[in-house]
């Protein structure tokens, strides 16, 4: 094996390595302490995160995450496309919870534009963005339980994910990349097999979950490695800028769907879940009470859910139903003007932000007026969270590595961008 | 809500945790003779459903023409730029139509914008999802391959005319 030189470490990394006083050398890395490489390649770190540790014997001095090996430069690319042509790409960002994505984006053009999508389609938004947090905190659990060495149910949970993506196919068309949203609505109705297929795994998903549950909740392998480990105070949390299921895994009650309603979220009756004790175990509790709020509102969604458009009718803005760009030469200008040249929203800047499964995902948009953003910001919830490692690390063993950031379920392709 | 449960709160048969291992494994042995939920692909196929989103082919009409103007919309609004369209006159009805129609299915991402925004309902969505190609040339994908009988893009039309 290769020794680390100092070459292979950028100097700001070394230097917030080093912050502490230490007889450290590195060439000369197993005399005293040893700086040891985790990632980009590791199976346990849930994508490219690199993570340098600076070890006394097996107990972590200091940690400091290096993110980037994923970067597309999609903040760049959003500049110089339309808002139309973005939607794709925000499939690519969070790619567990894509339509979580793909709502969080419209939302922010539609706030930016000032145009409201009908009610029908909000409530086909709600509905997917709870589907796709149940898809996305089951795999963060069947991941985060294979990271300390549950390998079943890891394969449980990614089978009931796979029913949701069957539920995408018939709804989207496709299964991970949906690209289903549209500024001023959806993409198509839902289809009554769409439908019925949801109630049918809402029916069996409680009982499934729970098996789920069997294996860990009382197991004492799986307790006692993380209960009490990677703990975060509510204060040192808020500090942090953590969200989701992280933040509310150390007491704090904030949920955007509580704290500043979007869509028809103030109507639902749900939990916002929280746990006080602030460690991997109470973040795994926060994400199965979670899953199972989820089901329940789905539940509610789709009592409630309305007749009726799921486009909204408005010349220049949304692009025009397909019927009508066939037969009417005003609907084909529109289509025409549109596609070319954008929807113009007014010039200024908007922040729009949902709860993604992760936690707070924002979009700022600066427009000029023009029919691509100035300037597109993401606030990634993967990438705050991501702050909180080397907080959460400090004392711990090597070994709880894997298990604190199985905890706090980082999605490079968010945290890169 | 089930039990949670946290190091104190184990009991002393939970920590013992033999017990737990054989109700771990019954639990397991259990699902064995569940229902499979996997497909064995390469025998059995997957048959994607109507509002599938597979190879974006061009529509053949009962004449043997294509649908297609030219107008160059998809390949405008294409996010990863897979379409070329060359257009030329033609002395039927429409006036025009594409010499060259080229999607390179490499860069392609199955959106369906281009059949989203497309005026004469000229390119949808196949279910063809086998594709694989051993060349960068093989895989741009001209007018020969593009054009699909209109019989067997139907159920994609009426999918669209119902829920778009």
């Amino acid at each position: 094996m290769e020794k680390l030189t100092k070459d292979d470490i950028h100097p700001k990394i070394l230097e917030a390595l080093m912050r502490t006083e230490s007889r450290y050398t590195v060439e000369d890395a197993l005399e005293n302490e040893m700086i040891l490489n985790m990632g980009p390649q590791h199976p346990a770190t849930h994508g490219v995160l690199r993570l340098l540790l600076r070890l006394d014997g097996e107990t972590i001095v200091a940690c400091v995450p290096e993110l980037g090996y994923l970067h597309r430069g999609y903040e760049k690319m959003a500049e110089n496309m339309s808002f139309y042509e973005f939607i794709p790409h925000t499939d690519r960002l969070d790619y567990l919870a894509p339509l979580s994505n793909n709502v969080a984006w419209v939302l922010a053009v539609e706030k930016l534009t000032g145009i409201e999508a009908p009610p029908r389609a909000q409530y086909i938004r709600m509905l997917i963005c709870e589907l796709s947090r149940i898809a996305s905190h089951l795999v963060a659990i069947g991941a985060f339980a294979m990271d300390v060495g549950a390998m079943t149910v890891l394969l449980w949970t990614f089978r009931e994910r796979e029913k949701i993506l069957d539920i995408w196919d018939i709804l989207c068309g496709a299964r991970f990349t949906n690209t289903y949203t549209r500024v001023g609505g959806v993409a198509n109705d839902i289809q009554p097999e769409a439908l019925a297929k949801v109630n049918w795994f809402i029916d069996q998903f409680d009982d499934n979950l729970k098996e789920c549950e069997q294996l860990l909740n009382k197991n004492r392998i799986f307790i006692e490695r993380l209960d009490g480990v990677g703990i975060v105070s509510a204060k040192d949390a808020i500090d942090l800028g953590l969200t989701g299921p992280t933040l509310r895994g150390s007491g704090v009650e904030y949920d955007l769907r509580r704290a500043k309603p979007y869509l028809f979220y103030n109507e639902m009756d749900f939990n916002v879940i929280t746990y006080k004790e602030g460690d991997c175990l109470a973040r795994y509790f926060v994400r199965i009470d979670e899953a199972r709020e989820s089901a329940k509102m789905v539940r509610q969604i789709l009592s409630k859910m309305p007749q009726g458009e799921v486009r909204l009718n408005s010349a220049k803005k949304v692009l025009p139903n397909k019927a009508e760009v066939y037969t009417k030469m005003e609907e084909l200008i529109q289509d025409f003007m549109i596609v070319n040249f954008g929807i113009n929203p007014p010039a200024g800047e908007i922040y729009s932000a949902i709860e993604n499964p992760k936690g707070e995902l924002g979009f700022y948009i600066v427009s000029k007026g023009e029919g691509h953003p100035w300037k597109c910001k993401i606030r990634s919830p993967s990438f705050c969270n991501c702050q909180g490692l080397p907080l959460m690390m400090k004392g711990h063993m090597v070994s709880d590595v894997v298990a604190i950031v199985g905890s706090i379920d980082p999605v490079m392709g968010e945290a890169d961008k | 809500m089930s039990l949670r449960r946290r190091k104190k709160d184990l009991t002393f048969w939970e920590k013992i945790y033999i017990p737990e291992i054989v109700k771990g494994l019954a639990l397991t042995l259990k699902t064995m003779f569940k229902p499979k939920y996997t497909v064995e692909y390469p025998e059995v196929k997957f048959i994607p459903p109507a509002s599938y989103r597979g190879r974006p082919v061009l529509v053949m009409e009962e004449n043997g023409k294509e649908r297609c103007v030219a107008c160059g919309l998809c390949s405008r609004v294409c996010p990863p730029l897979a379409i070329f369209v060359q257009a030329a006159e033609t002395p039927d009805e429409k006036e025009r139509y594409p010499v060259k129609f080229e999607i390179n299915m490499i860069r392609c991402i199955f959106c369906g914008f281009c059949e989203d925004v497309c005026p004469e309902e000229a390119i949808v969505m196949s279910k063809d999802y086998e594709l694989a190609f051993s060349s960068r040339e093989e895989a741009i994908y001209g007018k020969d391959k593009l054009l699909t009988p209109i019989k067997q893009v139907q159920d994609r039309i009426n999918f669209l005319r119902q829920y778009k």
